[in-house]
């Protein structure tokens, strides 16, 4: 099945802006695939910006915070389009070989 | 038998190549191009390319009859290059290397065109002049490293060229110097510009007003200077740029002076290409290297001579 995900943006109560998405896989393995393909780039930005990424089950969540929101707007774009691939790529060349 | 499938993307080419044991079996390529007067952008070219990588990957498989199962090692090109293109073209390369379980490599960008300079040419250990969009370097190799005798000190000679067809708007398809190359063809005047030669290394910004003689005169004389400190008889020309038939013809002129053999290689392979990547993981996975994950990190500089050449004595 096709993964769908939830996200939220907030700048209500925390003086800095947020953001959490929580993507749910098919299964644990194809989640830990996305994690280990999206995390190891650097942000291009260096400084206001922090994203942490992490697998739970069958759910990638990632967290963002930024300084401000015009800077955690483009991280989140950039790692939407950059998830959409991964997925895409898994879609198309999937299911993952037996270990 | 080893089979390798390489991933490129780092400037404005996007290719997907296989190579088994010394045999390129597929080599699909598709270039962005901009209107005339316009260069590329990062977000505009990795959009490019995100667009048809799945589909370049697709055809590499099926124009190479091969399956995920028979490739033995997925490499990818680390830098240098482009941020935006080559995180794109890495992430597809993560992917399917983790869902077919199959080891990763990243590859340094100059190094895949050496190596797949050296495939194609059989050239035993040349001195060698990488000249494209993005680099500009005189390379010898040395004790595990390939060494850079010398480098423009600014821009690339290639980027020297595409600006000044920008200018006088000069169409970029199939690639602005090729376009250059054939007006050039049709010239009979010359015209003195600064020449800028400072040892082993060449400067081009200060002559964005054109001409093949003085740009490939430059590059000609270094390539000279390498070869006498290193006692070289071969010169191996690599990069878009080498595609150029006046740079050969001057750089001929210069080796049959010295008795020496120039090698170049088409526009399939000096062209930006996904198979030479893959001949560069080739060499690399054979002699041992291998990339992990948390490692696979995308960089925009990348010096050709950071790598360790694990595989030449």
């Amino acid at each position: 099945g096709t993964p769908r995900g939830q996200g939220r943006a907030t700048q209500l109560s925390s003086p800095f802006p947020v953001c959490s998405l929580d993507v749910p896989f098919p299964s644990s393995r194809e989640a830990t695939i996305a994690l280990r393909s999206l995390s190891p780039d650097k942000e291009p930005r260096k400084g206001g910006i922090s994203k942490l990424i992490t697998v739970s089950g069958s759910t990638l969540s990632v967290r963002w915070s930024a300084d401000e929101a015009r800077i955690l707007r483009v991280s989140v774009n950039s790692f939407l389009d950059h998830l959409s691939l991964v997925m895409e790529t898994m879609e198309m060349f999937g299911p993952p070989v037996a270990v | 038998m080893t089979v390798v499938i390489g991933f490129e993307g780092s400037a404005n080419k996007i290719g997907i190549g296989i190579i088994r044991d010394g045999e390129v079996l597929s080599n699909p390529r598709r270039t962005y191009i901009t209107p005339p007067g316009q260069g590329f952008l990062p977000s505009d070219t990795a959009r490019h390319h995100r667009a048809v990588i799945l589909t370049v990957l697709k055809e590499a498989l099926e124009q190479a009859g091969l399956k995920p199962a028979d490739i033995d090692c997925v490499a990818y090109t680390k830098g240098p290059g482009m941020g935006a293109p080559l995180v794109t073209v890495a992430l597809v390369a993560r992917t399917v290397s983790q869902l077919w379980g199959k080891p990763l490599l990243g590859v340094n960008h100059c190094i895949g065109h050496i190596e797949m300079g050296r495939l194609i040419t059989k050239a035993n250990n040349p001195t060698v002049l990488y000249v494209s969009g993005g680099n500009t370097q005189v390379i010898a190799y040395s004790e595990r490293r390939y060494r850079i005798f010398g480098e423009t000190i600014d821009i690339a000679v290639g980027n020297c060229l595409d600006r000044f067809a920008r200018v006088i708007k000069i169409s970029n398809d199939p690639s602005p110097g090729y376009n250059i190359e054939q007006m050039a063809k049709k010239g009979s005047q010359y015209v003195e510009l600064p020449y800028t030669v400072k040892g082993m290394d060449v400067s081009f910004s200060g002559i964005l007003s054109y001409i093949e003689e003085t740009l490939f005169s430059m590059l000609v004389e270094i390539t000279e200077r390498a070869m006498a400190h290193c006692g070289s008889q071969e010169v191996l020309i690599v990069g878009g740029v080498g595609c150029n038939l006046r740079l050969q013809e001057m750089m001929g002129v210069m080796c049959k002076e010295r008795g020496a053999k120039l090698f170049a290689t088409d526009e399939r392979f000096c062209i930006d290409n996904g198979a030479m990547i893959a001949q560069a993981g080739w060499e690399m996975f054979r002699s041992g290297q291998v990339t992990e994950l948390e490692d696979s990190w995308i960089t925009q500089r990348y010096r050709t001579d950071e790598v360790e050449v694990t595989w030449r004595d």
